[in-house]
């Protein structure tokens, strides 16, 4: 990186701490530090909603995704719309106007206080865990793309967003996030533009479309029936509408975005900006990769684009060498055909284009499957045992090969705001479900509301210091988007199943609740893991079970929603409510 | 804290909501229409 490129980073860094840390004179009560006092605007709360979703790795792992398998992800989005309206028909209301300041503080005055510390446990130990994930992704891409060490990273990362968000509350989270919308937003289509602008002179961006789509890039929507299928119409409009529900409804970081909102309305509005806005935005965060991928037909693209120590290995290796001169020869045939079909645009041209498309991809796959033999070697595992991707690379190693000065600077800087943007309003989340569900309502209910905001900055700081901690372990975890997201759908199904037994379902008691929620994740937890038991090879983590019952894990939403809302009504009608319980709803 | 602002009806919402699905639907007839375009 040059001076200038340094100097766009420090410079968004130090003013970013700076415009957090000023929030403190707002943040001096309680309610101040964790609901803004409920006096943001709609299109303030609308822009920190879409910055807490959208984090490092949407912006690293889907351009990734994208220059790799195409826009098929896109469908991933298609129920996010469906589930904002149904949570500004339930949810916003009845959250603001029960003065919560969790989500989960809600479920007592439905339930009971079992279902609430249960729910909220779930998620501190989940949202903390993710939060590593968060922080450790772009960490280990920055580190190995531009030699940084990776641990200072990760706590550069990390403390920075800890600081300002343990100092200014809720209002330095949201109007932090505002300003990193823009970076990101700006980022972005200057990063566009320039990728655009380097095509060669005889290819324009619809010749540049045409390349992309030959080769199914541009497949957006997916009507196939499959549960196996991670990405279809389906299992986006339908397992994604659950997801979103479940996140955009139920996980305390997204909730406590709308609950300072100034009014129902107002929070209404900031939901429906996400609901037009948020598939429009990854349409153009996917086509950077597909652009990217396009750009590459012209410019010999690295065969690898991680460059790790077992890279190093492999690439010495007189086998690796061969399939390299292979994968010089099959792009220089694939620029020569892409050439061909854009100029004259025939069947026949565009049949050559995919054949030598082919070949190329085929190289590639050899030289990933020589990495692998190499790290299971180092690991003494089976190679096929073995999880690598260099898909996290593509985006990061580009920018840092061709884009200008100033500019590398700039999209670095707006990694660093996808980041910090989740970072902060995760940690803030974390505070207060932590000083609120378990330390005033367990621990100290009658303490003063100096202490509780005390509670609340170092619960910031725990938190904070945990995830990094977190992130330091976690960086072998394979493709990190989908990491999360698979974290998530152990959790979310079932969080979701409770809130639906709370609003839809009056008779729903809160002994039903409780057990419908453990029977909710013990469903997830065989569906992953039926394979492992069933052959009796022992219990391995989640993360590594091959599973029998073969489901895309968006669908683990569906199931964990469906059983804990089957499973709670059964108990409760079994069981109905004793005289003393509530159904206020 | 207080909220001086006056909430519309839930009933005002229901053409936004509407206005939401149909806006999902058109978006997703023109990726499909680009996917197919391109292809």
């Amino acid at each position: 990186m040059s001076w200038l490129d340094w100097a766009v980073v420090v410079g968004y860094l130090s003013f970013m701490i700076f415009d957090g840390i000023r929030m403190t004179k707002h943040s001096k009560s309680v309610q101040g530090y964790f609901l803004a006092n409920k006096s943001l605007p709609w299109w303030a709360v609308g822009l920190s909603v879409m910055a807490t979703q959208m984090s490092a790795i949407t912006l690293v792992g889907t351009t990734g995704q994208a220059y790799s398998d195409g826009m098929r992800f896109i469908q991933f989005y298609f129920g996010l719309p469906i589930a904002m309206v149904i949570i500004c028909v339930t949810v916003v209301k009845f959250f603001h106007n029960a003065n919560v300041y969790t989500a989960y503080e809600y479920l007592e005055q439905r339930f009971d206080v079992r279902v609430r510390t249960l729910t909220s446990f779930f998620f501190v130990i989940s949202r903390g865990l993710a939060l590593g994930v968060v922080i450790a992704a772009p960490s280990i891409i920055l580190s190995l793309v531009l030699g940084w060490n990776l641990i200072v990273t990760i706590f550069a990362i990390g403390l920075t967003t800890t600081v300002y968000t343990m100092f200014g509350g809720v209002q330095a989270v949201t109007w932090t996030d505002v300003k990193q919308m823009f970076v990101i937003f700006f980022g972005l289509a200057v990063c566009l533009i320039i990728i655009i602008g380097n095509f060669p002179d005889h290819v324009s961006l619809p010749d540049g479309l045409r390349l992309a789509g030959a080769v199914g890039k541009l497949n957006t929507v997916d009507f196939k029936v499959d549960f196996t299928e991670t990405y279809t119409f389906w299992s986006g409009l339908i397992g994604g509408a659950f997801l979103a529900l479940s996140y955009f409804g139920c996980d305390q970081s997204q909730v406590q975005r709308f609950l300072t909102a100034r009014s129902v309305d107002e929070g209404r509005t900031s939901l429906l900006m996400s609901a037009f806005l948020k598939i429009p935005i990854q349409f153009v965060i996917l086509l950077v990769g597909v652009m990217v991928f396009v750009f590459y037909q012209f410019q010999a693209p690295p065969i690898i684009f991680q460059n790790t120590g077992s890279v190093r290995a492999a690439a010495q290796t007189e086998q690796f060498k061969e399939v390299e001169a292979r994968y010089n020869q099959a792009f220089e045939r694939r620029k020569e055909d892409a050439v061909e079909f854009v100029e004259s645009g025939t069947p026949e041209s565009r049949a050559k284009f995919l054949e030598s498309n082919k070949e190329f991809s085929a190289a590639r796959s050899q030289a990933i499957g020589l990495v692998k033999s190499q790290i299971a070697t180092e690991e003494k595992k089976d190679a096929k045992d073995v999880d690598f991707s260099d898909v996290n690379y593509v985006f990061p190693t580009f920018v840092l090969t061709y884009m200008p000065i100033g500019v590398v600077g700039l999209i670095i800087a707006a990694i660093f705001a996808a980041a910090m943007s989740t970072i902060s309003a995760e940690l803030n989340a974390l505070a207060t479900a932590t000083t609120i569900d378990f330390y005033r309502r367990l621990v100290n209910p009658d303490a003063s509301d100096k202490q509780y905001l005390l509670v609340g900055k170092f619960s910031t700081l725990f938190w904070g210091i945990f995830a990094c901690i977190v992130a330091v372990y976690s960086s072998n975890l394979g493709s990190l988007i989908e990491v999360i997201n698979r974290f998530g759908s152990f959790f979310y199904g079932s969080v979701l199943g409770v809130f639906a037994l709370a609003f839809l379902f009056r008779r729903s008691t809160a002994s039903g609740a409780f057990w419908g929620i453990l029977c909710g994740m013990a469903s997830i937890a065989f569906i992953h893991n039926f394979g492992v038991l069933a052959d009796g090879s022992g219990m391995q983590s989640l993360i590594d079970a091959k599973p029998y019952f073969k489901i895309a894990f968006l669908w683990y939403n569906v199931v964990g929603c469906v059983v804990t809302v089957a499973a709670g009504l059964l108990i409760s009608f079994a069981f109905p409510k004793k005289e003393n319980e509530k159904i206020t709803a | 804290m207080s909220n001086e602002v006056k909430d519309k009806p839930d009933s005002w919402w229901y053409p936004v909501y509407a206005g939401v699905i149909l806006t999902l639907v058109v978006v997703i007839m023109l990726l499909w229409g680009f996917s197919r375009y391109f292809s």
